[in-house]
């Protein structure tokens, strides 16, 4: 298992090396690739910094505070596009019969898929979530003890694997309907839309669909609340919120089961 | 003319052909509608009104503004690039319609196949937000002039920057900047009236609030008629300007042209 993994990472690294040298050939078209990336995701919080300018609060959350969940919840979409958003090309990759050759070869079909090209650009979410969540935490004044610090990294990888479970599950309905686009773009619009305010707002009904159907408030919004101390506003138990990371860990094995279990109706295209 | 209908019939095609895109483009903005509309009455609180704009008011903003902005200012915001990158923009010059006019038409052509899945919106965003019926008759009329002059600044706005492919070639990365900053400062996410004073300066000496801020504050009668006048009168400057600039550009980028593969 552990020879396993240490051979998945080693892969892995040696793809994101050939990705980088590609993308380092036409220089001005990396650093514009990651300008732009940074831009589509500055919106967002431009869009919050205005409102916030004449109304100081949108449900009671701060500008340091929002810029949290907005730096977490980047951060998180970071850490799961930048190794796994050859995902999102799954259609393609079934219906071309790429996967005969994953099926054939000694390493894991999930991983040989995520590892088919590595986007570097997207490191700019990553880049762009840090450096949010910088200026939050120093500019939130937040009690830090161990077991805070350690939910805050925990819930980044987290939030990371919701949004990842979610396109796995959809990834794994690719093998039967062949075009998944439109599912997976609504749900990461879902998740950059919603995701990066208090999910409170949204009212009643909203509010527990984000919970129970599309569990996108355990990605960043909840542990947020308890980094902030705002638990009070939740409407699930204090010690499910701290939990969080680990619904994130639970969402992403059943959506990797479904995916594998799907792969059993992988029907080749004919050649 | 005749050609010019050929062109604009040509790229309704091409949006049709990819209705499912366009569809799933309207679940991205009904999505926007209903986060905007939850913001503003999050904001707006026990309020009925702030700085004097009622929250029925910011609503129906929201539920114009969005759809106008997405009819208005789509994701493939100019069909230059791909025309130059392919090397296709070789057989466009030697059509005997001008380039520009060329890419004028076409994009004519993709509004009017795109309107109908604006319009099918429209109904699904009154509902998730909310609307108000124009301010008056006289701020209806005024509305469709600027709506018309609106489209005609986000065109030749398109055509200026599309035209820089010519010298860049392909950076993909400009194009998303681009698309951002003129979607912000358009107004169609937050309008002029509640941005902070700097922001508010930079957007109203840009052409990018005569696309959507403008023909929407004249429909809800945040301008009065006196001020209405001058806005379209601003919007007409901005398309004789942008018209004369993007001659000049084209001018220039017709010595750059390079035929890939040819």
């Amino acid at each position: 298992m552990v020879e396993r993994i240490r051979r998945t990472v080693r892969v892995w690294a040696a793809l994101a090396r050939a990705g980088l040298r590609t993308e380092l050939q036409y220089r001005a078209n990396f650093a514009f690739g990651i300008l732009g990336g940074l831009a589509l995701q500055g919106a967002g919080l431009a869009v919050i910094g205005t409102i916030l300018a004449r109304f100081q609060q949108i449900g009671g959350w701060s500008l340091p505070e929002l810029m949290l969940l907005y730096g977490m919840r980047l951060t998180s979409h970071g850490l799961w596009t930048l190794p796994c958003s050859n995902l999102m090309v799954i259609d393609t990759a079934v219906r071309e019969a790429e996967f005969d050759r994953y099926l054939t070869r000694p390493v894991a079909p999930f991983v040989q898929l995520v590892t088919r090209r590595l986007p570097v650009t997207t490191i700019s979410d990553l880049l762009g979530g840090l450096a949010i969540l910088g200026v939050a935490l120093a500019t939130t004044h937040l009690h830090w003890t161990l077991p805070r610090v350690l939910l805050l990294g925990l819930a980044l990888v987290g939030g990371a694997l919701v949004e990842l479970s979610g396109q796995t599950a959809i990834a794994g309905l690719a093998f039967r309907m062949l075009s998944t686009g439109s599912l997976k773009f609504t749900l990461d619009d879902v998740f950059n839309t919603f995701g990066n305010y208090p999910t409170k707002i949204f009212g009643p009904a909203a509010r527990w669909a984000l919970t129970v159907v599309l569990p996108l408030a355990f990605a960043s919004y909840v542990p947020a609340t308890v980094l902030l101390g705002r638990t009070g506003e939740l409407w699930i138990p204090v010690w499910l919120a701290w939990a969080a990371p680990a619904v994130g860990v639970a969402l992403f094995v059943a959506a990797y089961r479904f995916w594998r279990s799907q792969l059993n109706r992988y029907a080749s295209s004919g050649h | 003319m005749r050609r010019y209908l050929a062109l604009a019939r040509m790229q309704a095609r091409v949006v049709l052909a990819y209705r499912i895109d366009y569809l799933n483009g309207l679940i991205g903005l009904l999505l926007q509608v209903f986060l905007l509309a939850v913001v503003w009455r999050t904001v707006y609180g026990e309020r009925d009104s702030v700085d004097g704009v009622p929250l029925a008011t910011m609503l129906a903003y929201v539920t114009l503004a969005s759809v106008q902005g997405w009819l208005f200012n789509p994701w493939v915001f100019t069909l230059i690039p791909d025309r130059v990158r392919e090397g296709r923009v070789g057989i466009d010059l030697v059509r005997p319609v001008g380039f520009v006019s060329q890419v004028v038409a076409a994009q004519v052509g993709r509004t009017a196949a795109t309107a109908p899945f604006a319009l099918a919106a429209l109904p699904f965003a009154v509902l998730l937000s909310g609307m108000a019926p124009p301010a008056s008759p006289l701020a209806a009329v005024g509305y469709l002039v600027s709506l018309a002059l609106g489209y005609a600044v986000t065109t030749v706005l398109s055509v200026v920057f599309g035209l820089m492919t010519f010298w860049t070639m392909e950076i993909g990365g400009i194009f998303i900047i681009y698309r951002m900053v003129a979607q912000f400062l358009s107004g169609a996410l937050i309008p002029l009236w509640f941005m902070p004073g700097a922001l508010r300066t930079v957007a109203q000496v840009l052409p990018f609030q005569a696309v959507t801020y403008t023909p929407t504050a004249i429909y809800l009668g945040r301008l009065d008629a006196g001020a209405a006048v001058l806005a379209t009168g601003v919007q007409c400057g901005w398309v004789l300007v942008l018209a004369l600039l993007a001659r000049l550009v084209w001018s220039r980028a017709l010595h750059r042209v390079v035929v890939q593969g040819g």
